[in-house]
């Protein structure tokens, strides 16, 4: 697992904050848009937060899920160029992918926040499959 | 390391009360296979039912959700056997002789998650984009059992897959093959001693190592647990590689394009002739930032260690991973390495837009294998295996994108290895 103490989760994925709240520092942005979780994290950036995951994690495309977690650090360690870009690319290639017009149902819903979940698991090295246990996720 | 290859020329594949091979005829016992495929732990647990169905060349057939594609191959000499990790143990595979049922594919279908999988038309315009409707595919629909979670769902499937395709393989081990091809690559100072003047040339060999749904394996390891880390090209040949990979169909590299991998086919093509063909780098694109770094670092480190002139570079996947892709150009052209990438695009509808999710003017040498995002219209087909309801929430799908007579409106990523960035589709030029 990593570094507990040195990160904060920005995300507005509820499962996200279920089970890693008892774990990490998380930022839960309930109304939130996947587009808002960037705008939230490239202003950090740009006033000297480190960026600590890919804001484009995955391959869920930012038209499909509505679901984005992102760890920054806690201390402020001055501008990072290269993270001030790669939180701007993110926003442009968010605005290219059109709106689908797709009505989700829970089910689809609750697979975008396990994605979502999973996705932020793998980077923090987290048991996301342990981490289940206490959230209400679909099965067959 | 040398590694023969039999290939053995599959023209039909018909169900049959035996699995076996004859006159280029597959012929498989659903009943064995599976029995096989259920002598497995999690198969057991998580798989309800298997149905199997055949889907050629040509026919009026739709294959969807694909999960994953393999190609079924046996060892028959050598240290280890196919797929080391998970059907066989982790002897180091890459040399002897292995035959291959050429033609014939194993292809998993199931709905893990309800909004990324792919689609294979057989017939059509949509059989223009995909590499699997030029196979005799082995379909099995994998049915999970009640209360089953995706991730259980996902690893049973897998399983399930790689054991049929190695059952199935086994047909072919006291087959005579139509052809057999030799690959051999080099100690380091035995091919600078016998090719001195050709550049030495590497293949960076990307992995989609996100987090659950997003993996792909290394001899059964996770891969976003590895470092970048040496591989023996005919490694990958006999299954050292295997995906793990639930999403983005169009760029996802099944376990099919990892064993008959077109980058690793055209260097031996030219090895010993415009280059020396010294081996392969295998690293990861994890989403925590200083995974990228430490991979990143470390494949230009082995390259240089190696004192490679030239790397290709092979990507998988969407966004994040382009900007490991990058990251591994830039480095390594900064310390003289030519670089040659691999990727595909998300260039808009109207291909306009920046393809990639990160640049840098080093990427000066760049191989495309499509715009993901291109329209297309897929005409009904008579005969569907697996199930369509998800069509409009999958990627390159819409509201409306499966209309009433059968027909899909979607982007080209709906289709699987449509813009495959290994250069493993016909979405490019040669």
């Amino acid at each position: 697992m990593k570094l507990p103490h040195r990160i904060r989760i920005i995300t507005n994925n509820p499962l996200v904050n279920t089970v890693l709240s008892d774990w990490y520092k998380v930022e839960f942005h309930e109304d939130a848009s996947y587009r808002d979780i960037l705008v939230m994290v490239r202003d950090m950036v740009y006033n000297g937060y480190e960026l600590m995951t890919h804001p484009m994690a995955g391959s869920v495309k930012p038209n499909e899920t509505m679901y984005k977690s992102i760890v920054v650090g806690t201390d402020l360690i001055g501008t990072n160029l290269e993270h001030c870009n790669l939180m701007m690319n993110a926003l442009i290639t968010c605005d290219k992918f059109k709106p689908l017009g797709v009505v989700y149902s829970d089910y689809h819903i609750k697979d975008f926040q396990l994605i979502d979940y999973t996705l932020l698991c793998g980077a923090l090295d987290f048991d996301a499959i342990a981490g289940l246990s206490k959230a209400n996720v679909n099965s067959y | 390391m040398k590694l023969e290859l039999g290939f053995i020329k599959i023209n039909d594949v018909q169900f049959s009360n035996e699995c076996a091979v004859k006159d280029g005829i597959l012929y498989v016992n659903p009943e064995d296979v599976k029995a096989f495929v259920y002598d497995h732990d999690d198969c057991k647990a998580y798989i309800k039912s298997i149905n199997f169905d055949i889907a050629k060349p040509g026919e009026s057939v739709r294959i969807t959700p694909v999960k994953d594609v393999i190609e079924p191959r046996v060892k028959v000499e050598g240290p280890g056997g196919l797929f080391p990790g998970f059907v066989a143990n982790v002897d180091t595979v890459g040399s002897g002789r292995t035959h291959v049922l050429k033609g014939a594919a194993v292809v998993t279908a199931g709905k893990i998650v309800g909004f990324q999988e792919g689609i294979i038309d057989m017939s059509g315009p949509g059989a223009q984009y995909t590499p699997f409707s030029k196979t005799l595919n082995i379909v099995m629909v994998c049915e999970p059992v009640e209360g089953t979670k995706q991730h259980d769902y996902e690893r049973a499937v897998r399983y399930a897959g790689l054991r049929a395709a190695s059952f199935i393989g086994g047909a072919g081990k006291a087959v005579e093959p139509d052809e057999v091809k030799t690959y051999e690559t080099l100690g380091i100072k035995e091919g600078i001693e016998k090719y001195p003047n050709l550049p030495r040339v590497g293949y960076i060999h990307m992995l989609q190592t996100q987090g659950l749904l997003h993996d792909t394996y290394v001899y059964g390891v996770d891969a976003k647990k590895i470092v970048a880390t040496l591989l023996n090209p005919t490694e990958t040949m006999d299954g050292a590689i295997l995906s793990g990979n639930c999403v983005s169909a169009c760029d996802k590299n099944t376990t099919y394009h990892h064993l008959n991998n077109p980058v690793v086919a055209e260097l031996f093509e030219e090895h010993g002739k415009s280059l020396n063909y010294v081996c392969n780098i295998i690293t990861n694109e994890n989403v925590y930032l200083a995974d990228k770094q430490r991979s990143s670092d470390w494949a230009a480190k082995l390259a240089k260690l190696l004192d490679l002139d030239a790397v290709l570079v092979s990507e998988e996947g969407f966004g994040n991973p382009d900007a490991d892709l990058i990251m591994n150009c830039v480095k390594n052209e900064k310390q003289g390495i030519k670089t040659v990438l691999i990727t595909d695009e998300y260039a808009g509808q109207d291909g306009k837009s920046q393809g990639l999710a990160d640049s840098d003017p080093l990427a000066d040498a760049v191989v495309t294998g499509g715009n993901a995002n291109m329209p297309i219209v897929l005409p009904p087909m008579d005969k569907v295996i697996g199930m369509l309801d998800y069509v409009d929430y999958c990627s390159g799908g819409h509201a409306g994108s499966l209309r009433p007579d059968g027909s899909i409106e979607a982007e080209l990523q709906i289709i699987t290895g449509a813009t495959n960035e290994m250069g493993f589709n016909c979405m490019s030029a040669r």
